[in-house]
């Protein structure tokens, strides 16, 4: 929960769902400026949006700073889903079809199915053990839950002309996960950032899944990761 | 020889990768993964060593002939050069 004093409504309408309503001080506030926007316009391909969306990654960005810094979280571009509290999260490119194969999953088992995330859920090491979070930040579909689930595997997908589903090593995962998380370019930060994924990746079953858009790719993962069997 | 500034090698799961910092994200946005033997050379280059000192350290510490140590060492020095994170 937390607390953003924005410049524009885009931002503010966004994250209703999570702002701080309570009486002492939020965990974390931002007070955006026309700084942050110029900072956002300044990366590349950024050019083109419009100043209120430059606004919302440019909280984002904060948000995922203070995580990192302050609650041994990462943000990890993925689609989170839940079965009974567990949470599986979907990794790839954007383009892949991890939201797709996450809708799969909520067609094949309807309610027992919920969306943490669609796209950009945050990670944290709480407790001894690693859970995501919902986050504003929900992907085109717009799905996302206000609450957490500790994970059961993290699964990345590639698209193939067969089904397949196999584990795959901390050192494989890695390498994909890099390129789907916000990478600080402070040396500190990029320390914590790598103890964080060095606990995550030796601790979470990791998966790697070639597949088509179909329903027996989804019936595969879930198989493999839910229940076991791995084919 | 050396290796450039805003490069760091770390052991993450298992296994040794390097990524930039600084600066030098700018120009290196990607991550390497190195085998035991690039992370032994690795640390060698960051105070900096001339080839042949990098095999005669490797001969020191492998048991490995001097062919294949010479081999290797270039191999390795190749690649770095390549991706630009040596000077």
């Amino acid at each position: 929960m937390f607390a953003i004093k924005p410049i524009y409504k885009y931002t503010a309408k966004l994250c209703e769902n999570y702002l701080y309503s309570g009486s002492g001080e939020p965990e974390f506030s931002a007070v955006m400026t026309e700084n942050d926007i110029a900072a956002e316009k300044s990366n590349a391909g950024a050019e083109n949006f419009p100043d209120y969306y430059l606004e919302s990654l440019a909280v984002f960005r904060k948000l995922c700073d203070y995580i990192l810094s302050f609650r041994q979280g990462i943000i990890f571009h993925s689609s989170a889903i839940a079965v009974d509290g567990q949470a599986y999260l979907f990794t790839a490119p954007s383009g892949t079809g991890k939201s797709t194969h996450a809708r799969l999953w909520r067609e094949m088992l309807g309610d027992k199915a919920v969306m943490i995330n669609d796209d950009k859920p945050i990670i944290r090491f709480v407790d001894g053990d690693f859970y995501v979070y919902g986050t504003p930040w929900n992907g085109k579909h717009h799905l996302d839950t206000n609450a957490r689930a500790k994970i059961a595997a993290i699964c990345e997908i590639r698209q193939g002309k067969e089904n397949k589903i196999g584990k795959i090593s901390p050192q494989e995962m890695l390498n994909v996960v890099f390129h789907q998380t916000i990478m600080p370019t402070e040396l500190d930060k990029v320390d914590n950032l790598l103890a964080i994924l060095d606990k995550m990746l030796t601790a979470v079953p990791l998966y790697r899944l070639e597949c088509d858009i179909s329903r027996e790719a989804a019936e595969l993962s879930y198989n493999a990761m839910v229940k076991g069997n791995i084919r | 020889m050396k290796i450039k500034n805003g490069f760091i090698l770390r052991e993450v799961a298992g296994s040794f990768i390097v990524v930039a910092v600084g600066e030098a994200v700018k120009d290196f946005k990607g991550i390497i993964n190195l085998n035991e033997t690039g992370a032994f050379l690795w640390k060698i280059l960051e105070s900096g060593a001339t080839e042949e000192q990098l095999v005669a350290k490797l001969l020191e510490e492998y048991d490995v002939d001097e062919k294949t140590a010479a081999e290797d060492v270039g191999k390795f020095i190749n690649k770095l050069s390549e991706a630009k994170l040596v000077k």
